[in-house]
């Protein structure tokens, strides 16, 4: 039987625009917080196994070897270390990487971090970058663009189920109030619907990204990190670590076609619902035991299609949801208390570890007054790569 | 004598792909059939027939990109995905006036686009 598996120390810097540090530096600040929060950095002398999480530095810093790079910036050779790069997955992959290398016995404490310092290039050359996950032929070439896709899509949704740009903004000023109250966060703004939608200013302080995708459906270009210490619970050096441990019950993944166009309904994100249900089955519960979810929304419209996917709404239903507070902090089903890719904000390679970083948060009654979910026992996070194929579902539990 | 050169094409095209053991059409390229497993080897592309992928198509879906990545000195750009009598469905640029219909009918060519530093690309452009 494989041990149990769980977190014991997190850490997380501001998110935001860091780009006059180093990726190395970012991404070690929030090892150091996770060693701390933990019990002490003299901890990080018992680690098995650095596994970091990150999409594209060798284009974003020209800095490649990310990982050997943060074990020698942290004191901890010979400790062994590898990078993971699954796009804007890549967090939520060395998560589970993690998790595999304590149940095969290989490690019993694992070093998890993750970052993107994607601000150390324009707007435009970030775009740019991201869109290389796309197919090169047949998507990159054209010109194409995440939240062009993402842009195609929403129309799609709206032809179909009827949501409006409405809706849209109103997941946003969900996200938004959520995002206002974690000092982790990078835009710590709230948003009305008046702003962003009804006023008479909303369309130019709300200004179209990719047609019927607005500025305010879409998530900041944003620097960061997050990390995590995971521990064998069954091991004795669990006792090493003063936090009790938030287990890691359950971790699914998939993956869905690369060229978009050729699934059969491009509304149906096919690898996150194969995903959830894997981890649903490895945690032995369903939709109805979740308490609270980050779901991946980069762009908001994701929020809701990967709320239905997961099992928490009827296929084209979610928006009502929306529209009647069922996703609010003091909802039926909290989703995104952290303010989610679209307030927090989403440095692709790090978005994963910040995810679970925040059910942890929540699990252990962490979260800043006004944001914190009631008595949570179950948290999931949703963690997309490219445009929805390859995704990683995770699910905690407050034993 | 080996003459080395090699000549560009006079009219870009982009290609779509039969297997010729079961017949199932694929854009972009695969290289392997999902139906009866054969292999496409890339540099011979034995047992697979390529045909010119253009002409009249239906539109899925459309947007208007305003924030385009580097490179591209346009204030906009229309995108849509569209999908062909055959069957077989892509992705590329839109050229029209106002905006577009789902499900309007629309004719699909190939151009070259030199956007982004290197070689240029074949483009969908449908209009």
């Amino acid at each position: 039987m494989a041990p149990r598996v769980g977190i014991v120390g997190i850490g997380h810097c501001r998110f935001g625009n860091s780009s006059d540090y180093d990726l190395v530096d970012v991404i070690a600040y929030s090892a150091n917080a996770a060693f701390k929060d933990a019990g002490g950095l003299a901890l990080r002398k018992e680690v098995d196994q650095v596994i970091v999480g990150n999409m594209a530095s060798g284009l974003f810093n020209r800095e490649t070897a990310v990982a050997s790079a943060l074990v020698s910036r942290m004191d901890m050779e010979p400790c062994p270390a590898e990078l993971v790069e699954n796009g804007p997955a890549s967090g939520a992959s060395a998560i589970k990487m993690g998790y595999m290398a304590i149940a095969s016995g290989m490690a019993d404490v694992v070093l998890v971090a993750a970052g993107e310092v994607m601000r150390a290039v324009t707007g435009w050359e970030a775009t740019d970058i991201v869109a290389t996950m796309a197919h090169k032929e047949a998507e990159y070439n054209m010109g194409l663009t995440l939240p062009g896709f993402a842009g195609m899509v929403t129309r799609l949704y709206m032809e179909k189920y009827g949501l409006t740009e409405r809706d849209l903004a109103l997941v946003a000023v969900k996200d938004h109030a959520n995002g206002a109250k974690n000092i982790y966060s990078h835009v710590q703004l709230p948003v009305t619907i008046d702003a962003i939608a009804d006023g008479p200013s909303a369309g130019v302080v709300n200004n179209y990204v990719a047609e019927p995708l607005r500025m305010y459906s879409t998530c900041p270009v944003t620097d960061g990190s997050a990390a995590l210490i995971l521990v064998n619970m069954d091991s004795p050096k669990a006792k090493l670590f003063k936090k009790k441990p938030v287990r890691i019950a359950g971790i699914g993944s998939a993956t869905d076609t690369h060229v978009v166009h050729n699934r059969e309904d491009p509304l149906v994100l096919k690898a996150v619902k194969i995903s959830s249900d894997r981890a649903y089955k490895m945690a032995g519960i369903g939709p109805k035991d979740i308490s609270f979810a980050e779901l991946h929304d980069a762009f908001v419209i994701f929020e809701l299609m990967n709320s239905e996917e997961v099992g928490f709404f009827e296929r084209g239903t979610s928006f009502l949801a929306v529209r009647n507070h069922e996703t609010d902090i003091g909802g039926r089903l909290p989703i995104n208390p952290s303010g989610g890719l679209k307030a927090k904000g989403h440095p692709v390679g790090g978005t994963g570890v910040s995810q679970v970083f925040e059910l942890v948060r929540q699990l252990r009654g962490e979260a800043e007054e006004g944001r914190q979910v009631k008595d949570p026992k179950y948290g999931m996070a949703v963690n997309f790569g490219g445009f929805g194929n390859n995704v990683i579902t995770t699910i905690l539990a407050k034993d | 004598m080996i003459d080395f050169s090699v000549y560009g094409e006079q009219t870009p095209h982009i290609s779509g792909w039969r297997c010729q053991k079961c017949g199932t059409l694929y854009y972009p390229a695969p290289m392997v059939c999902r139906k009866c497993d054969s292999m496409r080897d890339p540099t011979t592309n034995k047992g697979w027939e390529e045909f010119d992928l253009e002409g009249p198509c239906t539109l899925l879906t459309w947007t208007r990109v305003w924030n385009l990545p580097e490179g591209f000195n346009k204030k906009f750009l229309l995108f849509g995905m569209v999908e062909f009598g055959n069957g077989l469905r892509a992705s590329g640029r839109i050229e029209m006036e106002g905006d577009p219909a789902i499900g309007m009918k629309l004719t699909a060519k190939t151009i070259e686009a030199d956007e982004r530093p290197g070689k240029p690309v074949k483009v969908f452009v449908f209009s």
